[in-house]
């Protein structure tokens, strides 16, 4: 049932073609002219992540949530389809936007070898699962906020609590340099160089399941 | 006769608006109409069927739980809704493709002689069709996994009368085709359930009014027209309720040859049913 629930939004989605194929061509041009390695993935990640949530405005509008109840499916279902959709959309951005800064970069150092681009592959691997945790971030706030709100009113609501979030962030990160508390830096930094990586890609899955679970919670005593 | 669906005091409360223990069947080889005005707790009624909607009381589709069976009972269910579908993007063909994969019996020879018969083009997309195009489609991708039971909901709204007969025509051959099936069919143009339906279940305000058969209906109910000296001879348990007009009374009875024989009034005139729904909305007694 999935699987005709995923055919059903990619159908939907398949009007951003164009779109997609202008954001490449976009990120082609930013790509030589700031010869950084680190801005497609981020962008395609952070575009196509977003494009999926669109599926939820099509629903809207179509009230099409009423009708796949009546099909042989269920809430969970549903649920899980925007999921997997999400992730799956966030990923193969992340991924089309290293191939697509290695080919770019490629053809860049045969074109110019006289201004050759250093590709660093472990900087290009962090900085596109950099782009998927902040995508997830946004996405595991952004579905439950549409279940509870609507594809429309969700957007507003999200911005709201990514305001707030980040102002508790940067409110700690303020009463910490307030209290003069000694953080050895250099610490952190060996920290995160050891496991940085993992510590993105448990993050983007825990926040992932508890978004989907307070999602399904919303959606489960939801009135169609 | 065994019920494809069976309702026993289901009630559902919304803010200003309450189902109030609504029981009623569907037999199997039957046509129940659901009547009522808009917001009176037709759709509500569907919803509550299809697990759409959370309620309170029983319900049961071929006499299984509606939420313990669910997927069950809707692989061998066809629904039209009058406001929703899979997505006004979408083609009739991707329609296909996407239906193959929820219905084990998705018969897509089915779908597609449907789509000719109906004369729907395969490539436009949904959201460029005529309303009555939209309606078919709806009827085609309902029908074409062959279940057991239809539960349409306001499917004949906002057609024109050459399209309404069409799809009535599809209804009924539905029905012709297996003496199991049967089709809950909620409207509010009560003229198409004249032609079609076995029995008529009329909600009001939440309520069920009445649940009787339509040559019941159509063939004991009267209304009679007459003065108000011979309206005021009418025992009250002899009519359900009176309109008063300009220069005289029109009473609704529910047993023609009764009064006519006992009052020796010669003409009562046959109500259709939507005369009958007026007379229990608006009616005094």
């Amino acid at each position: 049932m999935i699987k005709g629930l995923l055919k059903k939004d990619l159908y939907n989605l398949a009007t951003y073609k164009t779109s997609l194929i202008i954001i490449i061509l976009f990120c082609s041009i930013a790509i030589i002219g700031t010869e950084s390695i680190t801005i497609a993935p981020a962008i395609i990640c952070g575009i196509v992540g977003m494009i999926s949530l669109s599926t939820f405005s099509y629903d809207e509008i179509s009230k099409s949530n009423k009708y796949i109840l009546t099909l042989p499916t269920d809430r969970k279902e549903l649920v899980k389809e925007k999921y997997i959709l999400a992730i799956v959309a966030t990923v193969l951005g992340g991924i089309l936007g290293m191939v697509l800064t290695i080919i770019v970069v490629n053809i860049m150092n045969y074109l110019r070898p006289e201004n050759i681009i250093t590709l660093d592959y472990k900087s290009l691997v962090i900085s596109t699962l950099g782009g998927i945790f902040a995508i997830s971030f946004l996405q595991s706030v952004q579905i439950p906020s549409i279940y509870k709100w609507g594809a429309e009113k969700g957007r507003i609501q999200m911005f709201i609590l990514v305001l707030i979030i980040v102002a508790i962030l940067g409110g700690i990160y303020f009463l910490i340099n307030k209290t003069n508390i000694n953080i050895d830096m250099e610490m952190i930094k060996n920290f995160i160089n050891k496991f940085g990586v993992w510590i993105l890609i448990i993050s983007t899955v825990i926040m992932y399941y508890i978004s989907y679970k307070i999602a399904y919670k919303i959606y489960k005593n939801k009135e169609e | 006769m065994d019920n494809n669906i069976e309702l026993q005091n289901v009630s559902k409360k919304y803010k200003g608006f309450e189902l109030k223990n609504i029981s009623f069947n569907v037999p199997q080889g039957c046509i129940v109409g659901l009547i009522g005005e808009n917001g009176a707790g037709k759709t509500t009624t569907i919803k509550s069927i299809l697990n759409i909607s959370k309620c309170e009381g029983i319900v049961k589709i071929f006499g299984k739980d509606n939420i313990k069976y669910e997927k069950e009972i809707k692989e061998e269910t066809g629904v039209v809704l009058d406001d929703s579908f899979l997505s006004d993007y979408l083609t009739a063909k991707q329609v296909n493709l996407i239906m193959r994969e929820f219905y084990k019996t998705w018969n897509e020879n089915k779908y597609i002689n449907l789509l000719k018969q109906f004369n729907i083009p395969t490539d436009k997309l949904i959201k460029d069709f005529s309303s009555g195009m939209k309606m078919k489609l709806k009827i085609a991708t309902a029908i074409s996994h062959n279940p057991k039971l239809l539960i349409l909901d306001e499917p004949t709204s906002g057609l024109d009368p050459v399209v309404r007969n069409e799809i009535l025509d599809i209804f009924r051959k539905y029905i012709e085709e297996d003496e199991t099936r049967s089709i809950l069919l909620s409207t509010h143009i009560t003229t198409d359930l004249e032609h079609i339906s076995d029995y008529i279940v009329f909600i009001e305000k939440g309520k069920i009014i009445f649940n009787l058969p339509t040559n019941e209906l159509l063939e004991n109910y009267g209304i009679i027209k007459c003065s108000k000296n011979d309206f005021l001879k009418l025992d009250e348990n002899d009519y359900i309720s009176y309109q008063k007009g300009q220069y005289q009374y029109e009473v609704l009875t529910s047993n023609r040859n009764t009064i006519r024989n006992k009052y020796n009034i010669t003409t009562i005139d046959k109500p259709s049913i939507e005369d009958i729904m007026l007379f229990y909305i608006k009616g005094e007694k």
